[in-house]
C-alpha cells in the first residue's frame, strides 16, 4: 500500500520562479525552481534562512502564489485558481502546522479544532465528533475544554495538529512545528507527526531548522545543496 | 460552534472596551431617542381630526384679544364648518394648570379629544359657573361633581375688584386618545366675560374647524384676508403648526434634532470604527490563519460586520429602552407644557437604519485590510 502510494505525485512544482518586489528591489527567492513530492512521503526542507523554504511551503498550500511555472497538487493545478476557489481546495486538502500555533484564544481546544469543520456541511454534533477523534489522535481529549492560555507550548501545538489533521486532507505542511519547543516536547511532536504519515498515510512536508527532525522525515531535502544540484543538471542539459 | 458563536466570543475578548464602547453607543442613542421624544410631541399630540381645526390668533401677539364677534364673521366664510372660542385665565388653585374659558356651545363637540359623560356635559351647560375638569386633576384634589372651588387669576379681576373666582365642578372627563392630558380645567365663557372686570367681549383665540373637502390652506388665508385691514388682524394656522411654533419660541427643536443626530452619528462612527479597526489589527495572525484554514475573505468580513452590528445594535437597544423609561418621567414633568411625548415606531426604524448603516461604515475599513490580507506576509514567510 506504502509503495503503490509513493509512486503517485501528491506535489509538483514546475519551474516556478518567485520574487518579491521590496521597494525598487526586485528579490529573486526561487528561479526554474522544481520540485516533486510523492503520495504518504515526509519531506523534511532544510537549509539555511533566506532560501525561501517557507515561501515553497506557502506555494505548495496555495498560500501565496509563484511569479511564473505551476503548482500541482494530485492532479489539481493550484496557481490559476480563483481566490475563493483557492480557499475551498485549501480547506478540503491542506492541514497547516505553524511555528506559532496561532489558535483563537477566544475559543477551547475543542472549539479551534471544530474551527475548520465550519467549512464541511458537518451538523454540529458531527463536527463536534470529528474534533473529539481529533483530539483523541494526538492525545489531548482530556484537555478539550481548555483555553489556549491554559495550555503549555507542546498542548498548544498539539491542539494546532488536530485542528490541521480534524478534516482529514492528505497533505499536512508544516513551517517549524518544533521552534519553540523544548526537545522533549519537540520529540513528541515529531514522533506525532510520524504517526500521522505512517499510519494514516498523510503526506507531510516540514520546514525544519532542527537536525533532529531529519531522524523522523522519509526524505530530507537540504535547500542549498538541492538548488545547486538542479542549476548544475540544468546548465548539464544546456551543453548537451 | 458557528459564526455567531465566533462573534459572541470575539466582541467580549476584550469586555473593558467593549464595555465603555458600548456605553458610548447607547448615550448617544439616549439623547437621539429623547429629542425624538419631544419631537413626537410636537408634531402629532392633537387628536385625528386636528388636520380640519384652525387656530385664529392675532397677528402681533397670542396676548392681544380678538372681538368675540369674529365667530359669526368667520362662520359665514365658504369652507368653514363651526367655529368656537376660548381665552386663558390663568388661573391657580394650588398649582399652575391650563384653564381656559371656552364656548360652553361648541367647543367640546369640535374638541371630541375629551371624553365626558353626556349626562355631566349637559349639567355643565346649564350651570354658568360649572368647571369641566380632568380626571388627574379631579384625582389629586380630590373634587368631585357638585364641589365648589375657587380659582385664583394672576390676570383676571372679577366685577367685584377680587381675583378669585368661584366655580362649581360639574363634569370631569377622561383623554380620549391618551395624548392630551387630564390636567387642563373648562369652564363657560358666557359667565366668564359677563363677570371680568374688563376686556367684555374679547376672546383669546378662536378655533374655526374647516370643512373636509375644503382647502385648509385656502380657508386660512380667507380668514386672515378678512380681518387684514382691522385693528383686529389675524393669523390663522392648524393646530398642530400653533402647538409646534409655540414651543420653537423656545428652541428650534427639528433644528436641535437634526444635529444632534449628526453629531451621534459622527461620534458614534469615529467611537466604533476606531474600536473595530484596533479590534481587526490585534486578530491579523488569527485572520491569516483562519484565511490559511479556508475561510474566504467574505467569511471574515462577515464576521467584523456582524460584530460592529452587535455593538452597535446592543448600545442602541440600551439607549432606547434607558430613553423609554427616562421619559415616563419626562412626560409626567411636562405634561401641561408639551402633551404627547412618546417614541413612535417611525423611530425606531430610523434607529434600526442607523445601526445598519453605522456597522456597515464601522466595517468598511476592516474589511479592506482583510480583503487585501496576505497570509504568506502576515504569518511572517519571507524568503
Amino acid at each position: 500500500m506504502q509503495t503503490e502510494n509513493q509512486n503517485k505525485i501528491a506535489i509538483q512544482l514546475k519551474q516556478i520562479n518567485k520574487s518579491y518586489q521590496k521597494g525598487n528591489n526586485n528579490v529573486v527567492v526561487h528561479e526554474n525552481f522544481n520540485l516533486s513530492i510523492a503520495e504518504g512521503e515526509f519531506v523534511a526542507l532544510m537549509g539555511p534562512s533566506g532560501l525561501g523554504k517557507s515561501t515553497l511551503l506557502h506555494l505548495i498550500g496555495g498560500l501565496d502564489l509563484p511569479t511564473s511555472g505551476s503548482v500541482i497538487i494530485g492532479e489539481q493545478r493550484i496557481d490559476t485558481l480563483s481566490e475563493g476557489k483557492l480557499s475551498t481546495w485549501r480547506a478540503e486538502n491542506i492541514g497547516f502546522v505553524f511555528q506559532s500555533h496561532h489558535l483563537l484564544p477566544v475559543l477551547t481546544a475543542q472549539g479551534n479544532v471544530e474551527l475548520p469543520l465550519l467549512l464541511t456541511p458537518l451538523n454540529n454534533k458531527q463536527r463536534k465528533q470529528h474534533a473529539s477523534l481529533a483530539l483523541r489522535l494526538v492525545g489531548m481529549e482530556e484537555r478539550a475544554n481548555h483555553l489556549p492560555k491554559e495550555l503549555s507550548g507542546g498542548q498548544e501545538q498539539r491542539v494546532a495538529i488536530a485542528r490541521a489533521i480534524v478534516s482529514d486532507p492528505k497533505i499536512i505542511l508544516c513551517d517549524e512545528p518544533t521552534g519553540n519547543l523544548d526537545r522533549k516536547t519537540a520529540d513528541e511532536i515529531l514522533s506525532l507527526l510520524t504517526t500521522l504519515n505512517k499510519n494514516h498515510g498523510k503526506t507531510i512536508v516540514m520546514v525544519t531548522h532542527d537536525l533532529r527532525a531529519s531522524e523522523y522525515a522519509s526524505r530530507v531535502i537540504d535547500l542549498e545543496q538541492y538548488i545547486d544540484a538542479s542549476k548544475q543538471s540544468q546548465l548539464s542539459a544546456l551543453e548537451e | 460552534m458557528n459564526i455567531f458563536q465566533l462573534v459572541w466570543r470575539n466582541s467580549f475578548r476584550k469586555k473593558t472596551r467593549f464595555s465603555l464602547t458600548c456605553l458610548s453607543v447607547m448615550i448617544a442613542f439616549f439623547l437621539f431617542s429623547i429629542l425624538a421624544g419631544i419631537n413626537h410631541a410636537l408634531t402629532s399630540n392633537v387628536s385625528s381630526n386636528n388636520q380640519y381645526r384652525l387656530l385664529t390668533s392675532h397677528k402681533i401677539s397670542l396676548a392681544r384679544s380678538l372681538p368675540i364677534n369674529y365667530q359669526q364673521k368667520i362662520i359665514a366664510i365658504a369652507g368653514v364648518e363651526s367655529v368656537s372660542y376660548a381665552s386663558w385665565f390663568g388661573g391657580f388653585f394650588k398649582d399652575e394648570t391650563n384653564q381656559l374659558a371656552v364656548d360652553h356651545n361648541s367647543y367640546f363637540e369640535m374638541f371630541d379629544e375629551y371624553n365626558i359623560p353626556v349626562s355631566q356635559l349637559e349639567q355643565w351647560k346649564k350651570t354658568r359657573t360649572g368647571l369641566v375638569i380632568g380626571q388627574a386633576i379631579a384625582n389629586k384634589y380630590g373634587w368631585k361633581i357638585g364641589d365648589k372651588v375657587p380659582l385664583i387669576s394672576s390676570i383676571w379681576m372679577n366685577r367685584e375688584g377680587i381675583f378669585t373666582w368661584q366655580f362649581t365642578v360639574s363634569a370631569i372627563y377622561q383623554s380620549a386618545d391618551g395624548a392630551s392630558n387630564e390636567k387642563q380645567i373648562f369652564f363657560q365663557h358666557a359667565y366668564f366675560d359677563k363677570s371680568r372686570a374688563y376686556a367684555r367681549y374679547m376672546v383669546s383665540w378662536l378655533t374655526p374647524k374647516v370643512d373636509e373637502q375644503a382647502d385648509v390652506d385656502e380657508v386660512s388665508q380667507r380668514i386672515d384676508k378678512l380681518f387684514a385691514n382691522s385693528n383686529g388682524a389675524t393669523r390663522t394656522t392648524t393646530e398642530q403648526v400653533f402647538i409646534k411654533e409655540r414651543v420653537q419660541q423656545f428652541v428650534d427643536m427639528a433644528m436641535v434634532i437634526k444635529l444632534v443626530v449628526i453629531a451621534v452619528f459622527f461620534t458614534l462612527l469615529l467611537i466604533v470604527c476606531n474600536t473595530m479597526i484596533q479590534s481587526n489589527r490585534e486578530r491579523l495572525n488569527e485572520s491569516a490563519m483562519m484565511k490559511a484554514l479556508g475561510f474566504s475573505s467574505r467569511f471574515l468580513i462577515a464576521q467584523v460586520y456582524l460584530e460592529s452590528f452587535f455593538l452597535l445594535a446592543l448600545g442602541a437597544l440600551l439607549g432606547c429602552i434607558s430613553a423609554q423609561l427616562c421619559l415616563v418621567y419626562v412626560r409626567h414633568l411636562f405634561t401641561d407644557f408639551l402633551p404627547g411625548i412618546a417614541i413612535d415606531n417611525v423611530h425606531y426604524l430610523n434607529v434600526t437604519l442607523l445601526v445598519f448603516l453605522a456597522a456597515t461604515l464601522c466595517s468598511l475599513l476592516p474589511a479592506l485590510t482583510l480583503k487585501r490580507l496576505t497570509i504568506s506576509n502576515t504569518l511572517g514567510a519571507k524568503a
